[in-house]
């Protein structure tokens, strides 16, 4: 049974890889941001920005073109992504169609309304809480009847730690950010402000046992396998069942929150993708599809007559409304960030040698200085600049008070405007350093390094080196993990090592922007 | 009525007349044979539909039936009160799903006398309910079902009452007994600024709440928005067409009671599929949709003709669970077999008239909270 859940999305990723047009490389296909410059409206072709998960969905695709002529070219991006991209016009030059797994966060942004038309869900997956079966033993759970206040106790006792996506990010990390919001509130209805207020106190325990985050579901599941003092994952139903390793799933017996991955054709998409459009969602709701979806995928058919697969636990449960209204959506996503979640405390090592003089430089700077408006609250930022080695005398800490926040802020920005380059590149040594400042014993936060630099490594400590000191770092250090940066003339090889040393993800700046590679990091951090 | 019932058997005479010649004409076609023919002979004709009709024109019973008579229909769905904000340059017909949304594209419209509406089908709004939901709503007075607990009609005046008083399905007896009957009492509906189906239920329950008075313009607006508002803000998110929640619903997932056009619930019926645990729910007061196509050019209005009177098409039209305009027999004989689910003859259901359009559209967007500042 394990091998073939774990055979199952491997396979399924290899031919999304092969589908996609551009697919750019094996650590960014479930994120990837920028689009395939696809040739537009060629015959029976559908140019798709889907949500990461979707990758599952191709084996049912490829079937679905042998069936209609239709192909799916498919783009993976994150919800808050694929809703800026639709937002900006941006979608619309490059898609004919978005397939997020739900529409509900993309209908409180009235400046997307009338750029989609024509939406098809197509199958249906709550947010649930996949569980370690040695935990559940443990807390002596009937999984069935598992409620939000029985989670919240077992966090709050120290029993239950888990993994969750970034709700400003991801669908699944904010469905579940409703789902606990509402069955810790006792909100009877849909959430109100003071809902959300009321429940403060249970929900900041409640999110003390959030021990991993993360920008994308991928990762998250990548970086949950590392770890063995994490027993939960929070996200779709149907990723949880089809992730290696064996995993209990538990849907709250007091409420869900759950996604219908509606097919939404975008307006200004040809006639003749509209059409081609037409073709599969009709294909996709004939009954013996639906058998494959629910079969191959393990989401819920959503036509009559056709059963969900036998893996799929068959009691209702009750739905939770969706926020109605943007201000409750995003003073919830305010609130989560700035006071219910754990801090973050991140370390910039930012690589100011000479051969960053100029351009890069400057870049560099405009970067820092638009990432600046994104620290959270209690968040604690050093930056790090290095050349031949730390340049000790620029390294600085500081913490976002929540009651002036623009002081660190700015202290921030300043200290980025003065940052100069010269000298080598010292990035073993300047990532040790790193590790070092952070301390032996971890603080109870969200704790990452930001590796930026365009070279390879000329002074200091060599890779071996850093590898040995790694191995020696105590066990609680060695899960901070290093995010590096591709930038200029950097080593992506070199980067990728480090990133999988340490638990990481490599971010590609050199496609996109430096800014870009940023904003998308602190989804992790 | 008497003169639209007349005219509809005048209409009808003359549609099987034409069918008549109209199928002589295809056999010849067929028989003469050239599937050369079939690519040019037809005329493309495009439209924005309520998602309600998608399966309808997809059906390819109704392709070949249009192909036959010389249409090819390319359509793309939409809620109906966006329409409007499409651009529709390049379209032939829209066909939202009430007489509103069509009375304002046909005044946005550059020819209006051709952009005069036809309303070839409707069907009445209905709620769909599980039968644990169903069985504790008849428990507590809410509604009466029929000896196997199917079908039913819901009483508006005490679910409105109910929603009056933030009514829990935990106050109510017998809930208990199903941990997903829980949270506040209420019936999922479409986002009544963007789709039909919930603007109309608003409609419903404001003509039940006033009294039996139609709602003519800002003060009755007035009367009923504290209601309406919270039959709405309950729901938080809602989505933009009929198709989504009742899939959720078909899925095993999301709210109990769901509002839905009859035609959704009827055509799965005729098509024989299982329905599970399925109670239709036939308010005492509701309102239908009357499926209206506004012409934008000739096809558009050819189009609109053949659904009206077509013999062919008006059969396909109640495979698809729609009540054709006018005497139907086809429709008596279909909802006859699933009788258990269906009132046919909608006995004991009202009709509460709608709004005008203006009006219809103050009150969804009070109910929404977008009301004077939008």
């Amino acid at each position: 049974m394990r091998t073939r859940t774990l055979r199952r999305p491997l396979a399924g990723l290899a031919l999304a890889l092969a589908l996609t047009a551009t697919a750019a490389s094996c650590s960014s296909s479930d994120t990837s941001t920028g689009g395939p410059t696809a040739s537009p409206g060629a015959p029976g072709t559908l140019r798709v920005l889907a949500s990461s998960e979707l990758a599952d969905m191709t084996t049912v695709l490829e079937e679905a073109r042998r069936a209609t002529g239709v192909t799916v070219r498919t783009t993976y991006a994150g919800t808050l992504d694929a809703v800026e991209q639709i937002a900006s016009g941006r979608a619309e030059k490059e898609y004919d169609a978005v397939w997020l797994s739900s529409n509900d966060y993309l209908r409180l942004r009235p400046d997307t309304a009338g750029r989609i038309t024509g939406e098809t869900p197509v199958m249906t997956s709550p947010v649930a809480l996949g569980v370690r079966p040695g935990t559940v033993a443990r807390l002596g759970w009937d999984p069935a009847k598992v409620t939000w206040s029985q989670l919240h106790r077992a966090v709050a006792d120290g029993k239950l730690t888990y993994g969750m996506t970034d709700p400003k990010r991801s669908h699944s990390g904010f469905s579940a950010l409703v789902s606990v919001a509402s069955g810790l509130s006792g909100a009877q209805s849909a959430l109100r402000d003071e809902d959300v207020e009321r429940a403060t106190p249970k929900l900041r325990a409640f999110f003390a046992g959030q021990k991993l985050t993360s920008g994308s579901s991928g990762w998250l599941a990548t970086a949950y396998a590392r770890r063995t003092d994490v027993d939960a994952l929070v996200n779709y139903e149907s990723v949880l069942l089809s992730a290696p390793g064996e995993l209990t799933v538990i849907r709250p017996s007091d409420g869900v929150v759950t996604a219908d991955y509606p097919l939404t054709l975008l307006t200004a998409a040809p006639a003749a993708a509209k059409e081609s459009a037409r073709r599969l969602t009709t294909y996709l709701r004939t009954p013996e599809a639906q058998r494959r979806i629910t079969g191959t995928t393990l989401r819920r058919p959503v036509v009559a007559g056709v059963d969900p697969s036998p893996r799929l636990d068959r009691e209702v449960r009750r739905e939770l409304p969706f926020p109605g209204s943007r201000s409750v959506a995003d003073g919830l996503l305010d609130a989560y960030d700035n006071t219910l979640r754990r801090p973050s405390r991140t370390v910039y090592v930012l690589d100011t040698s000479g051969s960053m003089g100029g351009e890069r430089l400057t870049r560099l700077k405009e970067a820092l200085s638009e990432l600046t408006d994104d620290f959270r609250d209690r968040e604690e930022v050093t930056l790090m600049p290095f050349g031949t080695a730390v340049k000790t005398g620029e390294v600085h800490t500081y913490t976002v008070d929540p009651r002036d926040p623009a002081r660190a802020r700015d202290a921030i920005r300043v200290d980025a405007g003065r940052l100069t380059a010269s000298g080598g590149t010292a990035v073993y040594s300047s990532l040790a350093e790193a590790y070092r400042s952070l301390g032996a014993s971890p603080r109870d936060t969200f704790t990452s390094i930001v590796l930026m630099t365009d070279g390879e490594n000329t002074d200091g400590m060599a890779g071996a080196d850093f590898d040995a000191f790694f191995r020696g770092l105590s066990e609680g250090q060695r899960r901070t993990p290093v995010f590096p940066v591709l930038f200029g003339d950097s080593d992506r090889t070199e980067l990728d090592r480090i990133a999988e040393l340490t638990g990481g993800r490599l971010f590609d700046a050199t496609r996109g922007s430096l800014d870009g590679a940023f904003e998308e990091i602190r989804g992790y951090q | 009525m008497g003169f639209r019932e007349h005219s509809a058997r005048v209409r009808r005479i003359l549609g099987i007349v034409l069918a008549v010649l109209l199928l002589g004409g295809v056999a010849v076609v067929l028989v003469a044979g050239g599937e050369q023919d079939k690519g040019t002979a037809t005329k493309t004709v495009r439209g924005v539909i309520g998602s309600e009709k998608s399966e309808f024109f997809t059906d390819p019973d109704v392709v070949k039936a249009l192909d036959a008579r010389g249409l090819t229909v390319a359509t793309e769905t939409s809620g109906s009160w966006d329409m409007e904000q499409l651009p529709l340059k390049g379209y032939d017909f829209a066909f939202p799903s009430s007489k509103g949304p069509a009375d304002e594209l046909r005044a946005a419209a550059a020819d209006k006398a051709l952009a005069a509406p036809l309303r070839p089908f409707y069907s009445p709004l209905v709620v769909v309910a599980h039968s644990d939901a169903a069985r504790v709503l008849a428990g507590n007075g809410l509604a009466t079902l029929n000896a196997r607990g199917t079908s039913g009609i819901l009483r508006m005046d005490a679910y409105l009452a109910a929603v009056r008083a933030d009514r829990t399905w935990q106050q109510l007896k017998g809930a208990d007994r199903h941990a997903e009957l829980s949270g506040t009492l209420f019936i999922t509906s479409t986002d009544p600024v963007a789709s039909n189906s919930g603007a109309l239920y608003l409609a419903a329950a404001s003509y039940v709440a006033d009294g039996g008075r139609v709602a003519d313009g800002k003060e009755a607006v007035g009367r009923t928005a504290p209601l309406l508002r919270k039959l709405t803000q309950v729901q938080g998110a809602q989505q933009t067409n009929s198709d989504a929640p009742f899939r959720d619903f078909v899925s095993g997932v999301g709210n109990p009671l769901v509002l839905v056009y009859e035609s959704q619930v009827s055509s799965q019926l005729i098509a024989d599929r299982p329905m599970g645990d399925l109670v239709v729910l036939y308010p005492d007061t509701t309102v239908n949709s009357d499926h209206t196509l506004v012409p934008l050019t000739e096809g558009g209005r050819e189009l609109g003709r053949l659904l009206a009177e077509d013999p062919e098409l008006r059969r396909l039209a109640v495979r698809h669970g729609f009540r054709p305009q006018g005497a139907s027999p086809e429709f008596a004989e279909a909802a006859g077999k699933h009788g258990q689910y269906l009132n046919q003859t909608l006995t004991g259901v009202r009709q509460a008239p709608v709004p005008t359009g203006a009006v219809l559209r103050d009150m969804a967007r009070r109910a929404r909270d977008q009301g004077d500042t939008a």
